[in-house]
């Protein structure tokens, strides 16, 4: 019985980890105290690097783990800790136009529904996400990942990478211009 | 290994969270870690597909997502410092300094 259950874990670990984040998600959007909301986006942003880890995508797990859990969330928390939430009155967890906003989303969410219901079913459905050799040109991509994902970085993807640094330098002065306490 | 609808939906489900907490909730804090959620919803997609087509492209654009995500938290969160010294709020209603 429980090696049954553990085997079925096992095989669906994607779908495990998955549920994990979504669960995370919701935990963001609904609780009252934006602690609680950092706490169920750190647990969303884990479970997707769990995901990546199930699609083979080992350094994006890692880096995902870096990135998220020990710089994005740890500066949330800071914020948060900074800005007195009793300082303000909150009038309420949901802005007025929260029903219209719900109908909107549910609209969209039935129309994507509805293209999952009707190609959930058929052949292609199936197909498990697995690597086509003739595809990879010589690249393992599951097997080496980092070098895989390096070289792709490094060799095809040059101009854009490059371009991020410039992005991410913006960002840093930006930032500091923005929540510099004198405008000089 | 999980096929490709059960990657999709997942994401899917992650999405719409983020749509509906960036449509709905009042805090900006609240807001800007919903558009991140987004973000990682694309990112779990670009992985997939990835993944389906055998090549590295979608790892790598991965990557940058992430990049661009952490320049534009660092962004987000300087603007609600700014704005909490100016205003004393973090309330997204209750800025309408652009109001006609």
């Amino acid at each position: 019985m429980v090696e049954t259950f553990l085997a079925f874990i096992g095989r669906n670990l994607f779908l495990v980890f998955g549920l994990m984040a979504v669960g995370g998600a919701l935990a963001l959007v609904f609780s009252k105290n934006a602690v609680h909301s950092v706490v169920g986006f750190l647990f969303s942003m884990l479970s997707v690097a769990g995901c990546y880890l199930c699609m083979s995508a080992e350094f994006l797990a890692v880096a995902q783990l870096l990135v998220y859990a020990g710089g994005i969330v740890v500066l949330f928390l800071f914020v948060v800790m900074l800005v007195e939430m009793t300082k303000f009155k909150e009038k309420g967890l949901f802005q007025s136009q929260t029903p219209y906003a719900l109908v909107a989303v549910a609209i969209g969410a039935a129309a994507i529904v509805g293209v999952f219901v009707s190609t959930w079913f058929t052949k292609s459905a199936d197909v498990a996400l697995t690597l086509d050799p003739g595809l990879a040109r010589g690249l393992d991509v599951a097997k080496e990942n980092s070098q895989a994902v390096s070289r792709g970085l490094f060799a095809g993807y040059l101009l854009p990478f490059e371009i991020l640094s410039v992005i991410l330098l913006v960002a840093l002065v930006g930032a500091v211009t923005l929540a510099k306490k004198e405008r000089v | 290994m999980a096929s490709m609808n059960t990657v999709l939906f997942i994401s899917f489900l992650l999405f719409s969270a983020g749509v509906a907490g960036v449509l709905v909730r009042r805090n900006a804090l609240v807001i800007l870690m919903c558009v991140e959620l987004m973000l990682n919803a694309a990112n779990l997609n670009l992985v997939a597909f990835a993944r389906h087509a055998g090549t590295v492209a979608g790892q790598a654009f991965a990557l940058l997502v992430m990049g661009l995500a952490a320049a534009e938290v660092a962004i987000g969160l300087a603007l609600v410092v700014a704005l909490y010294r100016r205003k004393d709020t973090i309330q997204v209603d209750q800025i309408n300094l652009l109001r006609g």
